[in-house]
């Protein structure tokens, strides 16, 4: 990234700028100040800009295009000029970092920005408070935690349900769960907007949460899973007495370990990456109802100008899903992979 | 939840008959109690009925108001039956009872939450998380500190070092947790909840819960099931329904019903706030889906030729012959054909290279693990964090793409293209970004393909003096057949449901420059919550789903055709 180089001007970090005139780098020191500009009497193309302050009325008065201005004296590089003053505006106070003395007065925009490539750590913390990312990345968070438990205890219950236990209509019922893997989600949005919004959760986290403890997909998974034990595991228990509940949590759950690792991958980067939803939901001007995804493309949209936070901001978002996939891959991999196959 | 689904096999050894015979004079006054109770459920259903149509400024909108009257009233029949039954002694009283007490103790806890305003102090718990975010962290490290240890005492059970490591890691999350009470300040949580508890509708849900959750509990023991004389098939189908009951109902809320609500509202002119809410039958379909084609006698007529309300989609010159296509709603009609073009370019630049790069990787070279974890990235990295950084490659006058074309030469410095802003690249810039994040994924399904071929089949072609362009066609492509044919559907469905690249990239609007990124789902978000116009817009997502489903189904009929025939499973 371009960024300007902050240096410490009596401790405090102040962007950089350089004159064309001058081979010396320039601090900002003070922005939005009052910036009289004057035009000499004997060049009125040249203008000269100057603190509002400056400069001493003579008294004279001069007409140019038939208006009448006050001539004023003004010092530059040392001499007195007669000038007026053309207009009024807001620039900045410059002051070379070679020479303290040497202070300039100019438009911000008129003047080079210096533009150097180095790390610059600060972006973090300024996206995370500055940007209210913070916040957004702790809704992000929680949400997360609680969609990925969600989805693993329902479906481990469902997915057991239909492996291992007989009731009647089980194989219709399985195959409609199969079935909506086929639903795309965009159906569902206007129905489920209609829903959040009588239910009074709209702009509410409760929205991005609670209709997501649930997954089809994870319940077939599971199911899968507990098929491939050998029932006979499970026969012996039951001789023992033990209930369906403990034999579940007990003997099937930790052989089922990779599968759960698997469900839990999937349903972290689902629910850590999502968009499309919460920007439906949280769609009113409440930033702390705000969710990753959306507060980055807030930050980051079309109007940006702050590249370097955009960045920090991205990379935060990026960062824990790419973690965990590092973690999980085996995981992750291997099941995208056989689901290619089956 | 444990207490509700622990037992079932009615009939275990004889042995036990002897207390059970004791027991079940305590059974009797506990079965008069629960009589009782559903004749005291089926007042309170009456009440609830009425409480769920009461008017003024508490009334409900209109979902949970018929949902709860619909509940109530089946529950005022069930509990009938049910108080009846249990008198009776009657074989299907033991489902009933505990089917209308389960769903009763369900929907109380759920008003209870709701009263207490818990579904709202989830977004406060937001909050309290970003306050309290270094002690999660230390949680965070101490329980996965316990997990760690859990695993190292699985490979050595007897060891003393891991149950100590996994004492400490509880200590350290449980000093956390209290560290994490105190920074969070749940004050304004608990103050809140005993505002609530003087409400008496408050504090009749908790009694609601309490009672049919017992009331559950009691008709669920073994002893009840005897009573009763359950089967061992009404127990296991009874269990079976417990167990799968918290994930049924989510289906049921959140898939099914707003499956059909959607079809239904597709037949309405509805909007967001339902002031307008009028049946007008297949009205919707039809003028999503209305064309209109002209002749006409001079070149880039415009919708005078046309039928009343339909604006010119293109105009189209053959062989001198003047045509003008016209659409009622040509928004959808451009998104549409910018989704074919998208995914006739999108689908082959995300399939093909992945098909080449597999069968390179393939090959047993070291290293090979870290390629497949780099070209999986971009498929977990979450799109809007790469559409950010890949709008800021494509940036016309900062953008890496056009710097890059200014040093080879191919462009003016200063004067490159702007990717996102012309009409012409626009597509191409998003074609680019969405092929570069699903062909990594591609690439890993291949590679999953290749360990498939046997290995024979390429010493042969060895053997036989093939050379690697041909072993690549004659061995390697058609071999991979069936993986391609999985790779193209599921790519198309993802393309066909273009948004979010399109949000973050399409300047200067959303679907822009000029309509040249319009997709249909952004057609249908643009519909449904800039124009409010939901009833139509449902009709656009089902006209999208349909589409969509067309190459869903191909794909499963595919799969199915497979599994019949033996194929790869």
């Amino acid at each position: 990234m371009l960024l300007p180089d902050d240096v410490d001007v009596s401790d405090e970090s102040l962007p950089l700028f350089t004159f064309p005139d001058s081979s010396t780098r320039f601090a900002l020191v003070d922005n939005d100040i009052s910036v009289a500009e004057f035009r000499p009497l004997d060049d009125i193309d040249r203008i000269i800009r100057l603190d509002v302050s400056s400069g001493d009325k003579t008294g004279d008065v001069v007409t140019i295009d038939g208006d009448e201005e006050d001539v004023f004296a003004i010092e530059v590089d040392g001499t007195t000029i007669e000038a007026y003053r053309s207009r009024l505006t807001s620039g900045g106070r410059f002051v070379s970092l070679d020479d303290p003395a040497d202070e300039r007065v100019e438009l911000v925009n008129l003047v080079e920005p210096v533009q150097q490539f180095g790390p610059r750590l600060e972006n973090f913390e300024e996206v995370l408070i500055d940007k209210n990312l913070g916040r957004s990345l702790t809704n992000t968070v929680l949400v997360t935690i609680v969609v990925v438990s969600g989805q693993i205890v329902t479906s481990i219950l469902g997915g057991y349900a239909f492996a291992r236990i007989k009731f009647k209509g089980r194989g219709p019922l399985f195959l409609l769960y199969l079935g909506s893997v086929m639903v795309p989600f965009v159906v569902l949005i206007i129905p489920l907007f209609q829903l959040m919004l009588q239910v009074g959760w709209l702009d509410n986290l409760s929205a991005l949460i609670i209709p997501f403890m649930f997954s089809a997909y994870g319940t077939f998974l599971m199911r899968q899973f507990f098929i491939s034990i050998p029932v006979e595991i499970e026969e012996a228990a039951l001789l023992d007495n033990a209930s369906r509940w403990k034999i579940l949590w007990r003997i099937m759950v930790p052989l089922a370990r990779p599968a759960i690792a698997t469900l839990a991958t999937f349903g972290f980067l689902y629910a850590w990456n999502s968009f499309f939803w919460p920007l439906v939901i949280i769609n009113s001007g409440n930033p702390d109802g705000r969710v990753l995804s959306l507060a980055l493309s807030t930050l980051g949209g079309r109007s940006s100008t702050d590249l370097n936070l955009v960045f920090a901001g991205a990379m935060i978002a990026m960062t824990p899903p790419i973690l965990v996939f590092l973690f999980a891959q085996r995981y992750f991999v291997e099941n995208s992979a056989s689901s290619g196959l089956k | 939840m444990s207490d509700t689904i622990t037992t079932d096999t009615a009939d275990s050894a004889d042995a036990e008959a002897e207390p059970r015979n004791a027991l079940g004079t305590g059974l009797g006054r506990q079965l008069k109690l629960l009589s009782l109770w559903h004749l005291v459920g089926a007042a309170v259903s009456v009440v609830g009925i009425l409480l769920a149509r009461r008017g003024g400024d508490i009334e409900l909108p209109w979902m949970p108001r018929y949902a709860l009257q619909g509940f109530f009233s089946f529950a005022f029949v069930a509990h009938m039956a049910s108080a009846y039954g249990i008198g009776a002694r009657a074989r299907w009283v033991r489902p009933l009872s505990l089917a209308v007490n389960y769903l009763l103790t369900l929907v109380a806890a759920a008003a209870t939450l709701h009263l207490f305003n818990a579904f709202r102090a989830l977004g406060d718990l937001g909050e309290g998380l970003y306050k309290a975010f270094i002690p999660f962290g230390v949680i965070c490290v101490g329980l996965l500190w316990v997990l760690l240890s859990g695993q190292m005492l699985t490979n050595r059970p007897t060891a003393v070092g891991p149950q100590r490591l996994r004492t400490a890691g509880w200590s350290v999350a449980g000093l956390a947790s209290v560290w994490f009470v105190l920074k969070a300040d749940p004050s304004g949580l608990i103050l809140s909840i005993g505002d609530s508890l003087t409400r008496p509708l408050a504090l009749g849900a908790i009694a609601l819960t309490v009672g049919a959750a017992l009331a559950t509990r009691l008709m669920w023991s073994r002893a009840a099931a005897k009573h009763f004389g359950s089967t061992r098939a009404t127990d296991e189908a009874l269990s079976g329904l417990a167990f799968l009951s918290p994930n049924l109902l989510g289906f049921l809320i959140f898939f099914a019903f707003p499956l059909l609500f959607s079809l239904w509202v597709s037949f309405f002119d509805w909007d967001t706030t339902n002031t307008t809410r009028d049946f007008i039958g297949l009205e919707n379909y039809i003028r999503a889906l209305s064309i209109d084609f002209a002749h006409s006698s001079q070149s880039n007529s415009g919708t005078e030729v046309l039928k009343g309300g339909y604006q010119v989609l293109a105009n189209l010159d053959w062989f001198g012959q003047h045509w003008v296509i016209g659409a009622r709603d040509v928004e959808f009609w451009l998104s549409l054909k910018n989704i074919m073009v998208f995914l006739l370019l999108a689908v082959p630049l995300a399939v093909l290279p992945a098909l080449v790069l597999s069968s390179v990787l393939a090959s047993k070279l070291p290293g090979m693990k870290i390629f497949r974890t780099i070209y999986f990235i971009p498929s977990v990295a979450g799109v809007i964090g790469v559409a950010i950084v890949w709008g800021q490659m494509f940036d016309a006058t900062i953008g890496w793409i056009n710097y890059l074309l200014d040093l080879l030469g191919v462009s003016e410095a200063g004067q490159g293209q702007g990717w996102l802003t012309q009409p012409d690249t626009a597509l191409l810039a998003m074609v680019i970004v969405f092929a570069w994040m699903s062909f990594g994924f591609n690439t890993v399904l291949y590679l999953a393909g290749h360990q498939a071929i046997p290995k024979e089949l390429y010493e042969a072609a060895e053997i036989d003096g093939a050379n690697t362009w041909q072993i690549f066609r004659r061995i390697t492509v058609p071999q991979l057949r069936n993986t391609t044919f999985y790779v193209v559907i599921t790519t198309s469905i993802l393309a066909l449901q273009l948004f979010d690249i399109v949000w973050i990239l399409a300047r200067p609007i959303a679907g822009g420059p000029n309509f040249a990124t319009q997709t249909p789902v952004l057609t249908l978000y643009q519909e449904a919550f800039t124009n409010n116009r939901q009833g139509y817009a449902s009709s656009l997502a089902w006209v999208l789903f349909i589409i969509i489903f067309s190459f869903t189904s191909f794909q499963f009929r595919r799969q199915r055709d497979e599994a019949t025939s033996g194929g790869v499973s």
